[in-house]
């Protein structure tokens, strides 16, 4: 008989590195075309940092994220960076972008105050202008100010940060410290059905919560999301590497390894959870791996909201679970037998 | 052996070795490099390309094999103006990540689009089966699919 079940997976998660140092840098290179040409070490592999990493250096200079040049990833160009790992990406290296373009854009408000007559601090960046704060009809277009800077001032708007997240070593005596600069939460609520004749499991439906600070945009947090909720399905139910006695890994394949399909993917209801955090850049702070913490706890709560089985290894295997509604089973029975 | 085909509409000729397979073939005659080496063995389809039309794992077929048939591969889909419906729907909704199953995904998709032009999510869902994706949780490729199919069949 199918039997349904709702389970709920809730989670913290850090962000960077436990108190060592894990800092990024960044150069942001205002061009003579009103284009920047962003430098970062830290590498895309597909969930779309550099997008994200270009939209924030554009929002900070006031300009479209199409005229952002990314160079990413090559030690001959670009500064150093810790990498794209620990959720770290859009939170430290973001914020070492956003510092970088600032520091860019001071010098072109330098070079605009005396155009405009006004000073610096009167001015901001926009609409790919540099603008009066509050009478935006004083501008100068942001590729004659670059231009300015570099012909006639010989001032280049280029700047250069690097940001370390502030962490404190925990104290021996008192046990107090600060890990880390800033965590994500998220919850999700898994729907399945189990089988309780084959113990076969079936997600049917999940509902994923993600605060990640400021969705910085939104198309690839879900895209994040979705990826980490596949992962925790193959996590919970499928996935398992073993071993013979010797060592050898007996299931190398994709045929023996089992790990989600299309078939295998409920309906996912994606909920962003927008939280500005001061610390990061435009109130951002991360969604990598987050995403696939707390799937597996929801999915087996469900479980046992369907079966009444606790899954205390992974995977929850059709094998494992009816296993355990047997052991069940027979408890209940000798509960129920009169005593002798 | 030789081996005459027709690739992405075009005549080509291989002089190889028989046991070559067709996704090697592809990849190191004649660098269309878009066919993915995955597994090598047909269980994740990251190799997928379609021989007349239907998709297959072209590193389960032997070049050989492909005497007189007709090929296509992802750089046969879009032409120098416009992507195909397929890629440029897949671009709108990020439904690539790393992309590595991408080209074979696609092309799993363009047959069912073929046979069925009104697919359900269930269809879209079997035709990609064979296709494994370690990113994206397929959501968004599903939908991509999906709104693929809706455009082809409003702008034939």
């Amino acid at each position: 008989m199918i039997r349904k079940g709702k389970g709920i997976g809730c989670m913290w998660y850090p962000i960077g590195f436990t108190v060592a140092a894990n800092p990024s840098a960044a150069t942001v290179k205002v061009n003579e075309d009103g284009t920047a040409t962003l430098l970062t070490g830290t590498v895309e592999t597909g969930q779309g940092s550099l997008t994200v990493l270009g939209q924030i250096a554009a929002e900070e200079l006031g300009i479209s994220t199409e005229d952002v040049h990314v160079v990413s990833a090559d030690t001959d160009a670009t500064p150093m960076d810790t990498g794209a790992i620990a959720s770290r990406t859009t939170y430290v290296t973001g914020n070492a972008i956003k510092l970088a373009a600032e520091k860019a854009k001071e010098i072109l408000f330098e070079v605009a105050a005396p155009m405009l007559n006004v000073k610096p601090s009167q001015l901001e960046a926009a609409d790919r202008k540099v603008q009066v704060k509050g009478f935006p009809q004083r501008f100068l277009p942001i590729d004659e100010v670059a231009l300015q800077a570099q012909f006639v001032q010989g001032q280049p708007p280029i700047g250069s940060a690097s940001y370390n997240p502030p962490t404190v070593d925990m104290d021996p005596e008192t046990g107090q410290g600060k890990p880390f600069s800033t965590y994500v939460y998220a919850t999700q609520i898994a729907e399945v059905e189990v089988d309780d004749e084959t113990g076969d499991v079936n997600v049917t439906y999940m509902a994923a919560a993600h605060d990640c600070g400021t969705a910085i945009n939104p198309m690839l947090v879900e895209g994040q999301i979705q990826g980490g909720i596949s992962m925790g399905i193959g996590f919970a139910l499928q996935e398992e590497m073993l071993f013979d006695e010797k060592g050898v890994q007996i299931n190398p394949n994709l045929t023996n390894y089992i790990m989600p399909t299309s078939l295998d993917m409920p309906d996912i209801d994606v909920d962003i959870v927008e939280n500005f955090d001061p610390t990061g850049p435009f109130g951002a702070k991360g969604v990598g791996e987050p995403t696939a913490v707390p799937t597996a706890a929801a999915i087996c709560n469900a479980i046992y909201d369907a079966v009444g089985v606790r899954i205390t290894s992974l995977p929850a295997t059709a094998e494992k679970v009816l296993a355990l509604i047997k052991e069940k089973n027979e408890k209940d029975i000798k509960q129920l037998s009169p005593a002798e | 052996m030789d081996v005459e085909l027709i690739i992405n509409g075009e005549e080509k000729t291989a002089s190889i070795p028989p046991e070559t397979t067709l996704l090697k073939l592809l990849r190191e005659e004649f660098y269309l490099t878009g066919a993915k080496t995955g597994c090598d063995v047909g269980d994740c389809g990251a190799c997928t390309v379609l021989v007349d039309g239907e998709a297959v794992n072209s590193c389960l077929m032997l070049a050989g094999q492909l005497q007189g048939r007709s090929v296509e591969t992802i750089e046969g889909l879009a032409n120098l103006e416009d992507f195909h419906p397929l890629q440029k729907n897949f671009e709108d909704l990020g439904s690539l990540q790393c992309g590595f199953c991408g080209p074979g995904m696609i092309l799993s998709a363009k047959q069912l689009l073929e046979e069925n032009p009104e697919p359900t999510k269930q269809e879209i869902q079997d035709a990609i089966a064979g296709n494994l994706c370690r990113c994206t949780g397929y959501t968004k490729i599903v939908e991509a699919v999906a709104d693929a199919a809706k455009e082809m069949r409003e702008e034939p």
